[in-house]
């Protein structure tokens, strides 16, 4: 691509990637949650792909290392599933506990980031999952097609 | 001002003219975008029936991830 | 004779289709006592002030387990699929 749509989008992807972290981080205050952090920090990974060029990107993110960030989410989440084994399987086993413990006031109120137990480890193993996932099916398939037509 | 009222009954009537879109044009590249379309114009219902969480996750995977994977998909076929 | 069993399944599939749609209790209107619970006691159970996040993280873990799942699954398809070879 020409050289505005690459200083551009190297420039507007760091924002989709900070409203995605924001998205992931404030999971269980906001709307939204570790999936949809996940599709939206990863749309950023999709909009550097197309500007960069697959080949290029490749330099820095290989796919196996996502795999194993994706496989790492994946262990942190069933972890902490199995953290609260004690009573049930996902037993939220951190409220009340002084990290991330305070319960908040019934009712509708403006909240606050220190709550929700083990819900906000849970949001960043999804996100890191999610973001990995589908940043390394994006970076794979543009990857596959870049070199059949290399071929031709 | 617009009342919800009439845009529960405008953005489904542009959502169905996008879908008959993507069945009728030939160019491929212009019925994935316009899939994008309605995959977006699908997130502004879900915020409008108040389900933000789904409107998110429908802009992000419909609007960005699927129509790219898409698009790299029509990247490697031949055009004739 | 075929084509009057088949006439005859997709008449009933279509009547049970009708039917569905006729009882289903109406929009916002929901009939069972779960959701009042959860709506009541989420934020002093989990303390999250999203609910939304509490039911898909907490009451229903579950689900959000299966759908990991099924993403790693998918990842790991592709990945397969597209695994770039080696130049001989």
């Amino acid at each position: 691509m020409s050289k505005i749509v690459r200083t551009m989008s190297s420039i507007l992807s760091l924002f989709i990637f900070v409203y995605g972290s924001y998205i992931i981080m404030h999971g269980h205050l906001t709307p939204g949650g570790g999936f949809q952090g996940g599709a939206v920090f990863a749309s950023g990974v999709a909009l550097l792909i197309v500007a960069f060029g697959s080949q290029n990107l490749h330099k820095s993110l290989k796919e196996h290392h996502l795999s194993i960030l994706e496989s790492g989410g994946a262990l942190i989440f069933i972890g902490l599933a199995f953290g609260g084994i004690a009573t049930v399987f996902f037993y939220n086993f951190l409220v009340g506990s002084p990290i991330f413990g305070h319960i908040p006031p019934p009712g509708p109120n403006p909240g606050d980031i220190w709550t929700a137990g083990v819900i906000p480890f849970m949001n960043l193993a999804v996100g890191l999952k999610v973001i990995a996932g589908l940043s390394a099916i994006l970076l794979v398939m543009a990857l596959a097609t870049t070199i059949t037509e290399v071929e031709e | 001002m617009i009342e919800p009222g009439v845009l529960h009954i405008i953005v489904p009537i542009l959502i169905v003219a996008c879908a008959l879109l993507v069945a009728i044009l030939k160019d491929l590249i212009v019925a994935v975008i316009s899939l994008a379309a309605m995959s977006l114009l699908l997130a502004l219902e879900f915020y409008l029936l108040q389900a933000p969480d789904v409107a998110i996750a429908e802009a992000g995977v419909g609007a960005a991830i699927s129509a790219a994977i898409y698009i790299l998909a029509i990247r490697a076929t031949k055009r004739r | 004779m075929r084509k009057i069993a088949m006439a005859a399944s997709l008449s009933v599939f279509i009547a049970f289709l009708i039917a569905a749609t006729l009882v289903i209790h109406p929009f916002g209107y929901p009939p069972s006592q779960m959701d009042d619970y959860i709506i009541e006691n989420a934020q002093s159970e989990t303390g999250a002030n999203n609910v939304v996040t509490a039911v898909v993280f907490d009451y229903r873990g579950f689900d959000t387990l299966g759908e990991a799942t099924i993403l790693f699954t998918a990842v790991t398809g592709v990945v397969m699929l597209f695994r770039r070879r080696k130049k001989e």
